[in-house]
């Protein structure tokens, strides 16, 4: 039986109705929330903000003992020569001005590099190949196609250009750590005082974690420096003749941090991002660090993208629990993902260390291969797992660092590629549907959410034809999502602007 | 912004009341016995049909709207499959 109203609809008709009013309004109206939460600035994690809440994620139930690496085989430090690409090329280039003549496939001693360079060229002879056409091919073509293409990533290299000015400013040790790491005497302050002590350890962390919260850092973690991964030569203020052997007793602990790239423009990868934004902010954030330790009396140095280091990065990074080793051989952090520039401060003051965390990304990356498929180089390891890929006496991946930076000479826009970290299922933003990933994927121990999501992201989400990021004709210059609306010289610029297309 | 407000989600709330009593008026004009596991299924498929519309419009937020169209038509496939055994779920006599 129902009861009807004076217009004849009955009540329960009436609530039906409204029920299906209802249906539809809920699904518009979570459409518009939906569009709100995915361009909130809150989802931009790190970007621009200075709190401790930016390292949301509990890595307690995924820490264990560590370390997180050991030695396979015979440790060799790295060197600001032959491992650090900037380095090695440099000393490559200045080699190929002495012999212009030289060709590939002729004898290696003939270009008379310094020993050692040599000897990483016989052990590595890819990159040999990839640093020659870097220098005979790719530069020669860069400078072609921005005198035709350049117009249009103007704007990116201008936004670029604010970052790296700044950057400048930033001081670099200017002599041994044992004199320009120690607190110098403050003509405003009187004479430098000494080491302020801490009530513990866990309290002198605690306080040096807000800190570099509030000096800007995204993410913080702890852990002893470790002498394997010092740079076996060149350390900032140092004079040739330098004991180099040994580790300065008071680089004991490396206080790493990390800050994101720009969201939007990292997406806009391989021709609209930067790196260099993060590396300004990561480095201010090191270097306010270091001046607050100084302050009470500990000697302190920091490491920062621009500022140089004496130290590689990512293997701290890991033993700080701030992240696990990606197939692209860096830091894949829970927060961030890969986009995330890092630094560090090595210093004495006695602190708290972190455990590194597991909390699935080496099994992600054994299946996922989304960066190897996009990478335009080649450069990134397709294999199903990092077994027998040992580097300097640790098994883990790593990349072909001369074909990475052989499309970096390649991109338009600002140097460099990142597109690895655009295409990473984990360098996201913050907002209800990453946020239930992260959640959901680490606690689950047979792997099928992390599938699942994957298939979600290889089949639904698009991807360009790897071809498509070279220069025409190969490709057009493509970026994996299109550059911010703030980054289209087109909308801004009164000058003749031509876009690449194939 | 209203969007962003506690009254949009109190009202949200409200609708999903309105849904809720305009579902056991159908679902007592179709004769069906609601018990507590069909009502607790009902509530799991209309949380999938509205979390597809709500992945989409955060999907096109962050500008991967052709992925977050295609989700959204996953979702309402599984919707769809999911929903005819439901409907002759509810349909039982027990």
């Amino acid at each position: 039986m129902t009861e009807t109203s004076d217009k004849g609809i009955s009540r329960r008709n009436i609530l039906k109705l409204a029920g299906i009013a209802g249906v539809a309004i809920q699904a518009g109206g979570l459409v518009a929330a939906g569009k709100r939460a995915g361009k909130s600035s809150e989802s931009y994690t790190g970007w621009e903000s200075f709190n401790p809440g930016t390292q949301f994620f509990d890595r307690k139930p995924f820490e264990f003992a560590g370390p997180a690496h050991e030695p396979v085989g015979e440790v060799r430090r790295p060197s600001h020569t032959t491992d650090y690409v900037f380095g090695r090329v440099r000393n490559f280039q200045q080699t190929l001005r002495r012999h212009p003549d030289w060709k590939l496939g002729d004898p290696i001693e003939n270009l008379e590099f310094i020993p050692e360079l040599e000897a990483f060229y016989k052990e590595y002879p890819e990159r040999l190949e990839w640093d020659y056409r870097t220098f005979t091919e790719t530069i020669p073509t860069h400078y072609e196609d921005s005198r035709k293409y350049g117009n249009y990533y103007l704007l990116a290299s201008a936004y670029e250009a604010g970052f790296s000015t700044h950057g400048g400013m930033l001081r670099r040790p200017s002599a041994p750590p044992e004199v320009s790491d120690f607190p110098n005497p403050n003509p405003m302050m009187g004479p430098a005082r000494g080491p302020i002590p801490f009530k513990s350890p866990e309290l002198a962390a605690e306080f040096v974690k807000e800190m570099a919260h509030r000096y800007g850092a995204t993410l913080v973690g702890i852990t002893k420096t470790t002498p394997n991964w010092l740079y076996s030569e060149g350390w900032r203020g140092c004079p040739a003749d330098y004991d180099f052997s040994k580790m300065p007793a008071h680089w004991e602990y490396a206080i790493v941090i990390g800050i994101p790239m720009e969201w939007d423009v990292v997406l806009s990868n391989p021709q609209f991002g930067t790196s260099v934004d993060a590396y300004d902010r990561v480095s201010t954030a090191a270097i306010r660090l270091e001046g607050m330790i100084k302050f009470l009396g500990y000697p302190a140095r920091s490491h920062t993208p621009l500022t140089d280091y004496d130290l590689i990065v990512p293997p701290h990074a890991v033993e700080a629990g701030l992240g696990e080793v990606g197939r692209t051989g860096f830091c894949i952090t829970p927060e961030a993902g890969g986009n995330c520039r890092m630094a560090v401060v090595t210093t004495n003051l006695p602190l708290n260390t972190d455990n590194p965390i597991n909390y699935g990304v080496a099994r992600f990356c054994n299946k996922c291969k989304l960066c190897a498929q996009s990478c335009p180089s080649g450069a990134i390891s397709l294999a199903d797992s990092p077994d027998g890929l040992v580097i300097r006496g640790y098994e883990h991946w790593y990349i072909n660092n001369g074909a990475c930076y052989n499309y970096w000479q390649e991109t338009m826009g600002p140097m460099g590629c990142r597109l690895c970290v655009a295409t990473c299922p984990y360098s996201r933003k913050d907002n209800w549907i990453h946020e239930m990933a992260r959640k959901i994927d680490p606690r689950d121990p047979t792997g099928a959410v992390s599938s699942g999501l994957l298939q979600i992201q290889k089949h639904l989400f698009p991807y360009p034809d790897v071809d498509d990021y070279h220069r025409p004709p190969l490709g057009r210059f493509a970026s994996f999502r299109p550059e911010p609306p703030y980054l289209e010289a087109e909308k801004y610029l009164d000058i003749p602007i031509t876009k690449p297309g194939k | 912004m209203f969007i962003d407000s506690n009254i949009f989600w109190f009202l949200m709330g409200m609708l999903f009341v309105l849904v809720v009593a305009g579902f056991r008026g159908y679902a007592k004009d179709r004769g069906w016995i609601l018990s507590w596991w069909k009502a607790a299924l009902g509530i799991v498929w209309y949380a999938i049909f509205l979390l597809s519309f709500y992945a989409w419009g955060t999907l096109t937020g962050e500008n991967e709207g052709e992925a977050g169209f295609k989700i959204l038509l996953l979702g309402l496939f599984i919707c769809l499959i999911s929903g005819v055994g439901l409907w002759r779920l509810m349909a039982k006599k027990q």
